[in-house]
């Protein structure tokens, strides 16, 4: 394994929290009251309606959006008083969709995701590069890597961006909607990588919006509603019909049958 | 994707073949120096003598007139190259090149009241339209900064763009009128916008030396975290790069590169704008490989064009362009599927 933050495997262990964090830009709060609290190898899955602040929850726990007030845990520590440096060495987040500038092959790009590994200006290992040919197999991408990551269909550039997190070797994998562009068999295939993760003691954190998935895979989810979480549990007690309903303003009738 | 060691061999080649062009290209001239001879005047020059000293003229030839074009040119070309392709990472903007910042109509500007001002033969002695060129260029750059707020974390990069375009298009405004009312000195300014390597002897390269080398060798260093970059800030951010720290100091040694640049040899163009580009097709985006390569094919580039500029009389903008559009389009032909701008 990489060079990562002392870890007690112990399920006490803060590998990610946050103390009462709320964020407001220009003066529109964005998050409110947030308090959480996760653990070593959990698999967490965070829910809500458009505009509830799920993306905003992930980038304050990954310290790309500076909180206005509270404290954001990472590996125990303040993350404030963590470099960036450290903090990718953390936690990866698979974000939105892959922009490049340049053609890019998918191997080069998901070597970059071992840069916080290394420093000074030489360019990937031979280890880095097996690194990233490893996460490529590993999320059934393989046969892209030699193809320009622009010229990818949204599924495919879904399934590298998900391997340049995972070449980050990081205890925490943070994913803002995976699954979006892919089809039944790769949402199958990365659903399943999620859970292998957090069985080899990873911690997933992950935006969906398929309820349907989350019941099935998630043994804790967080629901959003406003800038708040209004439901932290497992989900046949937050993602229940009236729940589900009050989350998302849609009659109960209706979310009965999600 | 390339490995360390296959970076390091590449590298290790660029500057053999670098310092084998150096040497036909002093022996290139109306004086014809062969090969043989220049590299015992060099290792003469350094104190490691071969024993008989070489003709005295062809001495004087070599080290004061066609060494310090030479180093000029090897030392510029890969500045502007390393500053194309940082800006270009930078601005992930495959149009941008080492003036897009408005560090060329700055110069321009700089060098042409200069010219203007009474006292310009002695100023143009002393280095005085160099100094104000370089001073123009870092002022440009100062504009565009403070406008486009680089660094703040607020700026976004269509609007440093924009901001840099209308800078530039706004000094340029101000030469057009400095131009008109240059009378007699017309001429002067014209062949500072033309740019060369004419004037460059080694007291002004002495003087460009510092800037020049050091900013390059420093971005040339720094491609971890432009790599991060191709990501964009946030993606960037997630691989642990401090974005705002490393926007500002990219954009201040580029533009120092550029600044003193332009103000030793005036405008030459397509250099900082092709070189990356065919470094990419060859090694891929990752910036780690692409700086440092860069800086030798820049230098290359320059180091030819020039030798052919001073033999045939042409423009040594010219001949970048001749010799480097082509080849860039003949690339991109080739491997269309593999590299779309």
């Amino acid at each position: 394994m990489p060079e990562q933050p002392d870890m007690t495997p112990d399920a006490s262990y803060e590998l990610l929290g946050a103390r009462d964090v709320h964020v407001s830009i220009d003066g529109v709060q964005i998050l409110r009251e947030i308090n959480l609290k996760i653990g070593v190898a959990e698999r967490v899955a965070i829910v809500g309606a458009n505009g509830a602040g799920k993306t905003s929850l992930l980038r304050a726990l990954s310290g790309t959006l500076p909180v206005t007030s509270g404290e954001v845990i990472l590996c125990t520590e303040p993350i404030t008083r963590l470099s960036r440096a450290t903090i990718a060495r953390s936690i990866a987040v698979v974000g939105a969709d892959l922009a490049l500038p340049f053609a890019t092959r998918a191997d080069e790009l998901v070597a970059l995701g071992r840069l916080p590994h290394g420093s000074g200006p030489s360019g990937p290992t031979a280890h880095d590069r097996e690194r990233a040919a490893a996460a490529l197999e590993r999320v059934g991408a393989a046969h892209l890597a030699a193809r320009d990551v622009r010229t990818l269909s949204a599924g495919e550039r879904q399934l590298v961006a998900i391997a340049l997190g995972l070449a980050q070797e990081t205890p925490i994998l943070a994913l803002d909607e995976p699954t979006v562009h892919l089809d039944l068999k790769h949402r199958v295939e990365v659903a399943d990588l999620l859970v292998s993760l957090a069985d080899r003691a990873r911690t997933v954190v992950a935006i969906f919006h398929e309820l349907d998935m989350v019941r099935d895979l998630f043994p804790r989810v967080i629901v959003m509603k406003g800038g708040r979480i209004v439901g932290d549990g497992a989900p046949s007690e937050v993602l229940s019909a009236t729940r589900v309903a009050d989350a998302w303003e849609i009659p109960v009738e209706r979310a009965a049958r999600l | 994707m390339r490995s360390q060691q296959s970076l390091r061999t590449l590298l290790t080649a660029g500057v053999a073949l670098l310092a084998a062009v150096a040497i036909l290209a002093i022996g290139v001239g109306s004086v014809a120096i062969p090969p043989t001879e220049v590299i015992g005047i060099l290792m003469h020059g350094i104190g490691v003598g071969t024993g008989a000293a070489a003709d005295a003229g062809s001495t004087a030839i070599v080290v004061e007139l066609r060494l310090p074009r030479i180093a000029a040119a090897i030392l510029v070309g890969g500045a502007l190259a390393v500053a194309g392709g940082v800006f270009q990472s930078l601005l992930r903007n495959p149009l941008a090149d080492p003036y897009v910042l408005g560090t060329s109509s700055g110069a321009a500007l700089g060098a042409a009241v200069a010219i203007l001002v009474p006292i310009s033969g002695v100023a143009w002695e002393l280095g005085g339209v160099q100094l104000a060129a370089f001073a123009g260029a870092l002022a440009a750059v100062g504009i565009v900064w403070r406008v486009a707020g680089i660094g703040s974390g607020e700026e976004r990069i269509a609007s440093v763009l924009l901001v840099g375009y209308a800078v530039a298009s706004l000094l340029a405004a101000a030469l057009s009128l400095v131009m008109l009312m240059s009378g007699a000195n017309l001429r002067a300014i014209f062949g500072f916008l033309l740019g060369g390597l004419d004037g460059v002897t080694w007291p002004r390269l002495a003087a460009a030396a510092l800037p020049l080398v050091l900013a390059t060798l420093l971005l040339a260093i720094r491609g971890r975290p432009l790599a991060a970059l191709l990501l964009g800030d946030e993606g960037a951010a997630h691989l642990g790069v401090e974005v705002r720290r490393e926007r500002r100091i990219s954009v201040a040694l580029a533009s120092l590169a550029t600044a003193a640049a332009v103000a030793l040899v005036g405008l030459i163009g397509f250099v900082g704008l092709v070189v990356p580009h065919l470094i990419r097709l060859a090694v891929g985006p990752d910036p780690r490989a692409v700086l440092p390569l860069s800086a030798i094919g820049g230098a290359l580039l320059l180091l030819v064009a020039d030798s052919v500029a001073r033999t045939i009389g042409i423009p040594v903008g010219v001949i970048t362009a001749l010799i480097g559009a082509p080849f860039l389009l003949w690339l991109l032909h080739r491997s269309r599927r593999g590299y779309a701008l």
